[in-house]
């Protein structure tokens, strides 16, 4: 497997009130193109935090990501601009992300009309026409046309999350990093969204960040596991892995509630 | 002491063979015993203009002392409006309007909205998911716990504080020091064992726990759970657990009543949910979130035709 990208000793403080807070220390990991990676951790572990380091959105103090080889920190501009087109992302709350002001489609639309020179190998014969890019997207996520012109408020929580989905993978990018994405659906909507990331991740061929507290969920559809605590990386192991005996405690702990 | 009153609790709920093949209102000998908390035919509307449309239907169970029953079901099901209708806390668009709701052998919900506030909070406890919401956010922990239990008990304001002490103390937190906090001082864990301790102060018949953990983290939700469970047992208080999570509850549960779209689909005593669960909707629920063991044994398995309906469902879910 090819390496897609690699973070090394990453670190990341903030400041709460006055205080300085460690919210990343001295973090590593890379991730193979077309895996699926799974960041297991609780409120404050650090993990949204990697999310935003990792889509470009804040910039580590200390250490170093590279995508493809190429360093973050060297990125300005156009190639900073062209590196979002390989990174996407999907949050957790979809009402959130998605501006709730226009219809479905034009929400879908938005990295498409950003990179109008892009032309992903599934929207090849209607790239020509954006409601016809944005009806096929809506597709492959399992709504339909005629959610189209729809707005947020008119859809179900499920369905809001794969607008989401389907903005995130429009462009085709190498590495979709999803930070919680099920946290605020039902328990039947979840297990539909975690099959559907799947399919569209292997068919697509993308690797995959999944950001989650929930270790079932992401021993579900990831590849390799990194369990994170108090912003350092405490455990790391391949899925299959998982009930390994040599778990660090903080894993079995978070196990034992998934049991 | 503890041990006592653990031991008949648990003896209550052995042979899981034998309950299986009872319907669940005829089971275990604490059927002999008055329920604490019995729904019969529980109707709620809500009134929407000249519209009027049921959120409740004929929804029925029982829970003994001692017990847990879990509800559950997803968003929109009418768990929490089935809570709000036994806790006299409906909004003024819903009204209850068929059933009864009997706690303790008498049916509560003819009385006057007065008396219920009463038992409201003193014989019936709650706590909710929002936890935040559970203090007023400018006034110490301390000085709100003694309030409560001032309006529902004859103490003076230092009896009432020896109390909350010992009831903070019994929740697992620096008593002394939660005492004299603000609510926005403490983490939401900490909050929700506060909570827990303020209600569990007035020694209620039954808890109702609206989704307590469900703003939590994994672990700190369990640590929730666990001083729930010995608060159970130590004061033998029976407790409705209102859950989203099916996996959740059949780990703390006595029995489960399964609802949706504002019907209970299923109730059963957990074993029998959990191994023979009947309506294909409680199958769906276990489906949906297997355990990590189940998922490790390779019992789910990546569907193409699976997806497929999953994706069309999507369509209209």
């Amino acid at each position: 497997m090819n390496e897609l990208l690699r973070a090394e000793g990453i670190s990341k403080t903030y400041l709460d009130s006055g205080r300085e807070v460690m919210a990343m220390q001295d973090v590593s990991l890379h991730i193979g193109e077309g895996e699926c990676l799974g960041v297991v951790g609780e409120s404050g572990s650090g993990k949204s935090t990697l999310g935003r380091l990792l889509l470009a959105l804040e910039r580590p103090e200390q250490g170093n990501i590279k995508f493809q080889g190429v360093s973050f920190a060297d990125l300005r501009g156009k190639a900073l601009h062209s590196l979002r087109r390989h990174i996407q992302v999907v949050f957790q709350d979809p009402t959130a992300s998605l501006n709730q002001r226009l219809p479905v489609w034009r929400s879908v639309m938005e990295p498409l009309d950003n990179f109008p020179e892009v032309t992903p190998p599934f929207l090849a014969d209607v790239r020509h026409s954006r409601r016809e890019s944005a009806a096929r997207l809506l597709e492959m996520v399992g709504l339909s046309r005629e959610h189209l012109d729809r707005y947020p408020h008119e859809l179900s929580g499920g369905q809001r999350q794969r607008v989401a989905i389907a903005r995130g993978v429009s462009l085709n990018p190498k590495l979709l990093i999803c930070d919680e994405p099920t946290s605020s659906l039902d328990v039947s909507v979840q297990a539909q969204i975690l099959k559907l990331l799947k399919h569209l991740q292997t068919r697509l061929g993308m690797a995959c960040l999944f950001i989650s507290h929930d270790i079932a969920a992401v021993r579900m559809i990831c590849d390799r596991i990194i369990v994170m605590k108090d912003g350092r990386i405490v455990d790391e192991f391949a899925s299959g892995r998982i009930m390994g005996e040599d778990r660090h405690a903080y894993t079995r702990l978070l196990i034992r509630g998934a049991e | 002491m503890t041990r006592q009153l653990l031991n008949p609790k648990e003896s209550g709920n052995r042979t899981e063979g034998e309950q299986r093949t009872l319907p669940p209102f005829q089971e275990t000998s604490s059927s002999r015993t008055t329920p604490v908390l019995q729904l019969n035919g529980l109707t709620v509307q809500i009134q929407q203009g000249r519209r009027i449309t049921p959120i409740v239907g004929d929804a029925s169970f029982t829970i003994h002392p001692g017990e847990t029953l879990a509800l559950v079901g997803e968003s929109g099901s009418g768990k929490s409006v089935t809570a709000g209708a036994i806790l006299g806390l409906l909004p003024p668009s819903m009204r209850v309007t068929a059933g009864q709701i009997v706690f303790q052998g008498e049916d509560i919900a003819p009385w006057p909205v007065k008396k219920r506030r009463i038992l409201c909070g003193g014989r019936i406890g709650y706590v909710f998911q929002d936890y935040q919401g559970s203090f007023t956010p400018f006034i110490k922990i301390g000085k709100q716990m003694i309030e409560t239990i001032r309006s529902h008990r004859r103490l003076s304001a230092k009896q009432a504080k020896a109390v909350a002490l010992e009831s903070l103390d019994q929740v697992g937190l620096p008593a002394e020091r939660v005492f004299d906090s603000y609510p926005f001082q403490l983490s939401g864990g900490q909050l929700q064992r506060a909570a827990l301790a303020s209600t569990m102060v007035l020694r209620p018949a039954i808890l109702i726990a609206d989704e307590p953990t469900t703003a939590l983290d994994v672990l700190t939700g369990e640590r929730v759970l666990d001083v729930m469970d010995r608060l159970k047992r130590q004061t033998g208080c029976a407790v409705l657990f209102i859950s989203h999570d099916l996996r959740l509850v059949l780990k703390r549960a006595d029995s489960v009543a399964v609802m949706r779209g504002g019907s209970i689909v299923e109730w059963g005593r957990m074993n029998a949910i959990r191994d023979h669960a009947r309506h294909p909707y409680t199958q769906m629920l276990l489906k949906a979130r297997p355990s990590l063991s189940e998922i490790q044994a390779g019992l789910v398995r990546e569907d193409e035709d699976e997806l497929v309906v999953a994706c069309k469902m999507g369509g209209s879910a």
